[in-house]
């Protein structure tokens, strides 16, 4: 999804700074603006349109809404200068998992990377709250837990990480245990 | 339409815009010390790496806020009488908070990011004393009083001379009762929407810092660490949109003079104006984003305007410049081109801004470099690209009046530096790369790497442009 929000900032950012570069470009000539605010009112309607479009599909699922599945994994994760304490080591695949965040010290930022490297979601991690926030992992395999908060001199060494198990592996596993 | 009547106080103004012009050089130095670090081609202890980043921002919003204000001060000064020892003090007030600030950041080895963070400064880890992070608040608290007390002058003579917040606001000319050639100026209506809601926000901040600095002697006085994240949030967005909103005042100002044309109050103006006041109020939560504790609506709230606030820019604003503009006849100097450079990097850096602002958006990309993509497109090629164009605007008597080929050339390779550099950080977001870490991953470096050279490019422009303007005060002084 990164690429796509970066290709779209870019081509909009382009369409904006055509717009300056042509205003430049055209300072020097005599023909001015035809019917300017005729145009300006187009935009302004067309910027309306599109953010109520955007606003309905983007926010028609609250991003952050919690499902009260029974079979949904719960995960307690406390960040805390300068490590993580994850109370599970294995999630399953494929099944909602809930992270519950604390914090024992100062406000940090829980963001999960996958084996890729790439942020799949994240949620801060504030003294005297829980933030919680849901995640379907769909993909088997490592995952990496790294603070997005600054908090203090060791910040970037905040890392720790988790695994997405197959539920038969995890089952056997468990037994195991 | 309201004519200027009174002499701006340039002297003051001039040696104001030295001191701002000589700090945002050297905190584009320590800016591409940083990159350089990242980037693995210099050592910087992640200790002291935090050090210059705290005083990286510090210097930054401080250097850009005081552009901002000495630009709304000088043209503002041109339309009401205004008191030039107000002035003084809060520069007085400013310089002493530097002072606390650098001697935290340099003797107490303090390093918790200028944002604060409540609890972050009391709780260091071991890396700073309760003292380092008194003064660095103290510091704040003494920038914040100055600008309130700019601020408060500023108001008090506009409101008596304009018929009130609601005649500053040209208000009138919303409802039809007074026309555009009878409004106040632009530079007036901006300047009173701003003071407003930059009043709220340094009252906001002052009462989260003195907090804070109570909690970092007597822990028990205990503050919501929620609580204190959305004053400080509140208090920083407001604080840094009125800076470039106060430099703005320099292109409805100095780009008639360039075309012989009055820039008017419209009635789209004045709505847009009474619209942005509103909105840099209400925006805020779009920081909190990742707090799922905060109530939904907030939230929500929190990226539907963010979005609102892209169209009074986008579309009075900026179109109003390029309609403008067309046409024109603009005489083309150092000063036009980074007026108009600076509404154009504003206005490009909000789009990156605004589609981070959706939730689902900044899930994946909140404190990725990212963020710093944006908001160093709206500072370093915006709002520090406007107070260049001032600098530029006050020295313009003294040299040639002609877009010389060395000031060309300074523009050329500082709009370069500045693209190339802002865009690293954009494809670094996409890449998931953190932003505010010391230590960067291998297959990170390359963008560090490209960063750091287009970082050199900026300053060297950015020196140009100091130097030109340190010339051209001097060639003053002996005329």
């Amino acid at each position: 999804m990164q690429h796509y929000v970066l290709a779209l900032s870019l081509s909009l950012m382009c369409f904006v700074s055509l717009f300056f570069i042509s205003a430049v470009m055209a300072s020097g000539n005599k023909k001015t603006f035809s019917s300017p605010e005729e145009k300006r009112k187009k935009y302004i309607w067309a910027m309306f349109f599109i953010g109520i479009v955007v606003t309905f599909t983007s926010l028609w699922q609250y991003p952050h809404t919690i499902s009260k599945s029974v079979h949904a994994q719960a995960i307690n994760v406390t960040g805390a200068q300068w490590y993580w304490e994850i109370d599970k080591e294995k999630v399953l695949l494929n099944k909602p998992v809930v992270f519950n965040v604390h914090t024992s010290d100062v406000n940090h930022g829980m963001g999960v990377l996958d084996s890729d490297g790439k942020l799949i979601f994240q949620t801060q991690a504030m003294p005297g709250y829980v933030n919680r926030i849901e995640h379907v992992f769909t993909k088997p395999g490592e995952y990496k837990v790294i603070c997005l908060e600054f908090c203090g001199v060791s910040h970037h060494d905040m890392i720790t990480e988790f695994q997405v198990v197959e539920k038969v592996v995890a089952q056997k596993e468990n037994k195991n245990d | 339409m309201i004519k200027p009547s009174h002499e701006p106080h340039s002297n003051l103004i001039k040696f104001t815009m030295l001191l701002a012009g000589a700090v945002l050089l050297l905190m584009m130095i320590i800016g591409l010390l940083m990159r350089a670090a990242q980037g693995d081609l210099i050592e910087i202890d992640p200790a002291i790496f935090y050090q210059l980043m705290t005083a990286h921002g510090a210097g930054m919003v401080g250097a850009a806020s005081l552009t901002g204000a000495a630009i709304m001060w000088y043209f503002v000064s041109r339309y009401v009488f205004l008191l030039k020892e107000v002035f003084v003090v809060f520069l007085t007030l400013f310089l002493f908070g530097v002072l606390f600030i650098l001697g935290s950041i340099s003797l107490g080895q303090f390093g918790a990011g200028w944002t604060f963070l409540f609890p972050l400064p009391a709780i260091s880890g071991g890396a700073w004393e309760t003292g380092a992070a008194a003064a660095f608040i103290i510091g704040l608290i003494l920038i914040g009083v100055g600008f309130l007390l700019m601020n408060l002058e500023v108001g008090r003579k506009v409101i008596s001379a304009f018929d009130g917040i609601g005649g500053a606001l040209a208000w009138p000319v919303i409802s039809g009762k007074v026309t555009p050639d009878d409004a106040p100026p632009p530079a007036i209506v901006a300047s009173m929407a701003t003071i407003i809601f930059n009043t709220i926000g340094i009252v906001v901040g002052a009462a989260v810092l003195v907090s804070s600095l109570i909690n970092l002697y007597v822990p028990a006085f205990e503050v919501d660490a929620l609580l204190a994240k959305n004053m400080i949030y509140f208090f920083g967005h407001v604080f840094i949109n009125a800076t470039i909103y106060m430099a703005v005042v320099a292109v409805y100002e100095i780009i008639p003079e360039y075309t012989g044309k009055p820039w008017k109050t419209s009635r789209i103006f004045a709505i847009a104006w009474s619209a942005i006041l509103l909105f840099v109020m209400a925006v805020y939560p779009h920081h909190l984003l990742q707090d799922t504790v905060m109530p939904a609506w907030a939230l929500i709230m929190g990226q539907i305007v963010s979005y609102l606030s892209g169209i009074p820019l986008l579309t009075v604003t900026a179109f109003s410049l390029c309609v403008y503009l067309r046409g024109s006849n603009i005489k083309w100097d150092l000063a036009s081109a980074l007026l108009v450079l600076g509404v154009a990097g504003w206005s490009v850096g909000v789009v990156p801004a605004i589609i981070d602002g959706m939730i689902s958006v900044n899930k994946i990309m909140h404190n990725t470099q990212w963020v710093p993509g944006h908001f160093h497109i709206y500072l370093l090629l915006g709002e520090v690209a406007m107070s260049f164009g001032f600098m530029a605007y006050l020295i313009k008597e003294a040299k040639s009046s002609e877009f010389q080929m060395i000031d060309k050339t300074a523009f050329g390779v500082y709009l370069a530096g500045g693209i190339g550099f802002t865009l690293m950080f954009l494809v670094s977001g996409a890449m998931s790369v953190p932003r505010r870490w010391a230590v960067h991953a291998e297959e990170w470096l390359l963008q560090d790497r490209i960063a750091t050279a287009f970082a050199l490019l900026v300053i060297v422009g950015a020196l140009i442009f100091v130097v030109r303007y340190i010339i051209g005060i001097s060639t003053y002084r002996r005329t």
